[in-house]
């Protein structure tokens, strides 16, 4: 609660800051923030609080999805590299301001506890992403991504604000636990005779829907490949760990805690949702020629790895969705910051070249970003001794504890689709190793290396000692 | 009586979304959008919710109306000049799957409603109740059990106002 008052104060001091007329100065400032909002979010450790008439509730949970939001933030804002020096084109201190800001929704959708804080926060950090998706006006492809991504955002919004109007309907109530005991109460096993029942479920299937469109599991994956090729890339690997991590974890906490007494009812419609999630993201994402689109549908298809711990619903969940979310986005977090200033380097007439082409021969002279390369796309995949191996680990533990042989299939489906993912993850790593190229070498700012090497480093050490974590989550 | 202004305001909502929906001229369908917000507020009148149907009326009467006509008015119309008229119209293409996403959309909400049982309410259907404000209501509520999400509706629309001075400035190219 006090990262969110502070980053929105915080969000305001970076616009004034802008008026200084010194880029330099932005950066630092902003990761400062980041980092002061952590030691705040960390001071409520091993408290349970409920905010402002129980609209907020943090716990160690919520401390924990903070934490990694907060983490992944401030590794963004290190790799963002102050915009460039181009003074008519890029306002950094708008686009830092807007990327606090929506770190607030962020936060407010892992800790809500009135689904009132849920929908403002899904609208604060929406509407931040519409902007910052288009933050690059010069570029076609933003304009249309951002367009594209607001129509139908706000389209998706619309259907999950009508589906808490019918859950408010049939249970009376916005607070998560409110709902909860309705639903315990109203003799579910028969849910279609009670009076309200067919409300209830209509209201479930419409906010699930809105949810499942913001963390883009398929159906209702269409508009990420679009959204985040189009998007600056500093802003797509924003919104595909910050944004992810937050909606996977607003999902999870509403389903965990308002309706696991109704478990058959959204439970066989995610089932479905999850194979889907799996089988379009990765079977399309062998498909791509550009690194970036490929990445985009390798977010969608962790989406799917991350809805099937929340369908499993074992004493594990939380800690294999923590572990997961984080190794997923520091990982996510190297590739794009290689894909940066690699395609930068390569850019064809001021367009960056985020094609596979444009990593050929990348080792030669970048052996370091090339390592730095390899060990994120090998975490993405899976491959042992990185922090993605035992993501996906615990995840398929979830799923093989769980008494129901339909997790077997699941899980069976979810190992034969990573398998897939390794062929289109290892796609990058041949191009930079084996393939011929001209790349010079590309020099790297101070704080960039930096962060490259502890995203790595993370990357490894996770992967050789995942408790170290894990005992916390 | 109260049947008789229900039903004639539900056709005014019914009817003025039907024209939004189907025409192709854009500023019918924004005028007739006039008639669903106002349809819909009389309809909130009728459901007791006085301070409901005054923002609605303000909010989409006043404000977003009046933006979207003027942004149809201001678009650049040199598309229909050669066709000697002066209006925008829309294509419509993928007609198929929109419709498939509305028969979803509205299979899902006959069911809902068609196997609800709205017990309660049923006998006191279209009787009068007694005129009391939900004015005081709402403020009092707003300032103490709901004053978070009135607060950070604060950032919302802060972060709202500062991308839409971002985006809507001109850069030179």
């Amino acid at each position: 609660m006090n990262a969110i008052i502070a980053l929105s104060l915080f969000g305001i001091t970076n616009l004034f800051l802008g008026f200084l007329n010194n880029r330099k100065i932005l950066l630092p400032a902003t990761l400062l923030f980041v980092l002061i909002a952590f030691g705040l979010n960390l001071a409520d450790w091993n408290h349970e609080y409920y905010w402002f008439h129980n609209m907020l509730k943090t716990n160690n949970l919520s401390i924990n999805f903070t934490s990694i939001i907060l983490v992944a933030t401030a590794l963004v804002v290190a790799i963002s590299r102050g915009f460039g020096n181009d003074e008519e084109h890029t306002h950094p201190a708008e686009y830092y301001g807007i990327l606090l800001f929506s770190v607030v929704g962020a936060i407010m959708m892992v800790t809500f506890q009135s689904l009132f804080m849920l929908f403002v926060g899904i609208e604060i950090l929406s509407v931040a992403m519409y902007v910052l998706t288009g933050s690059d006006k010069r570029n076609l492809r933003s304009n249309e991504a951002a367009l594209k991504y607001f129509l139908m955002g706000s389209f998706a919004t619309g259907i999950m604000l009508f589906g808490i109007a019918l859950v408010y309907g049939a249970t009376g109530s916005f607070d998560i636990n409110g709902i909860g005991n309705m639903v315990n109460q109203a003799k579910l096993q028969d849910i279609m005779l009670n009076p309200y029942g067919p409300i209830l479920y209509g209201g479930i299937i419409l906010i699930f829907v809105g949810l499942l469109f913001k963390i883009s599991a398929a159906p209702f994956h269409f508009w990420t490949p679009d959204v985040y090729d189009g998007a600056p890339s500093i802003f797509t690997a924003f919104m595909s760990t910050v944004v992810k991590t937050a909606g996977v974890a607003a999902t999870y906490r509403l389903l965990s805690i308002s309706f696991p007494a109704v478990y058959g009812l959204w439970g066989n419609p995610l089932v479905y949702i999850t194979c889907l999630t799996l089988f379009i993201g990765n079977i399309t994402a062998v498909y791509q020629q550009s690194f970036k689109r490929m990445l985009a549908y390798s977010s969608i298809s962790h989406a799917g790895y991350l809805l099937i711990t929340v369908l499993a619903k074992t004493p594990t969940t939380n800690s294999s969705i923590l572990f997961y979310s984080l190794a997923y986005s520091i990982a996510t977090i190297s590739a794009f910051a290689v894909l940066m200033v690699v395609s930068e380097a390569q850019s064809k007439s001021g367009k960056p070249d985020e094609s596979f082409t444009a990593l050929n021969g990348l080792a030669t002279n970048n052996p370091f970003l090339a390592f730095v390369l390899t060990v994120s796309m090998l975490s993405l995949a899976g491959i042992p001794l990185t922090a993605g191996f035992f993501g996906k680990f615990f995840i398929f533990a979830d799923a093989f504890s769980n008494v129901s042989s339909l997790f077997k299939t699941i899980a069976v489906v979810a190992i034969l689709m990573s398998t897939v993912g390794i062929y289109y993850y290892f796609k990058p790593i041949i191009a930079a190793y084996l393939k011929k190229g001209d790349l010079e070498k590309i020099e790297l700012s101070p704080i960039y290396k930096l962060t490259l090497i502890i995203t790595t480093a993370l990357t490894i050490l996770l992967g050789i000692a995942p408790d170290l974590v894990k005992n916390i989550f | 009586m109260i049947q008789f202004v229900f039903i004639a305001f539900m056709v005014l909502t019914l009817a003025s979304a039907l024209v939004v929906l189907l025409t192709k001229n854009v500023l019918y369908a924004a005028f007739s959008l006039l008639g669903t917000f106002l349809g819909v507020s009389a309809l909130y009148v009728l459901a007791g919710a006085d301070f409901l149907a005054v923002a609605q009326i303000l909010v989409y009467v006043g404000g977003v109306l009046v933006l979207l006509i003027f942004g149809v008015m201001l678009t650049n119309q040199q598309g229909n000049k050669s066709r000697g008229r002066n209006d925008i119209t829309t294509e419509s293409s993928n007609r198929v799957l929109g419709v498939f996403v509305m028969l979803g959309f509205s299979a899902t909400l006959l069911y809902t409603f068609g196997r609800a049982r709205f017990l309660t309410i049923q006998d006191s259907l279209f009787e009068a109740v007694e005129p009391t404000s939900t004015t005081q209501t709402i403020g009092v509520e707003l300032m103490t059990n709901y004053v978070l999400p009135f607060e950070v509706s604060g950032v919302l629309l802060m972060a709202v106002l500062i991308g839409a001075a971002y985006l809507s400035t001109k850069t030179k190219n």
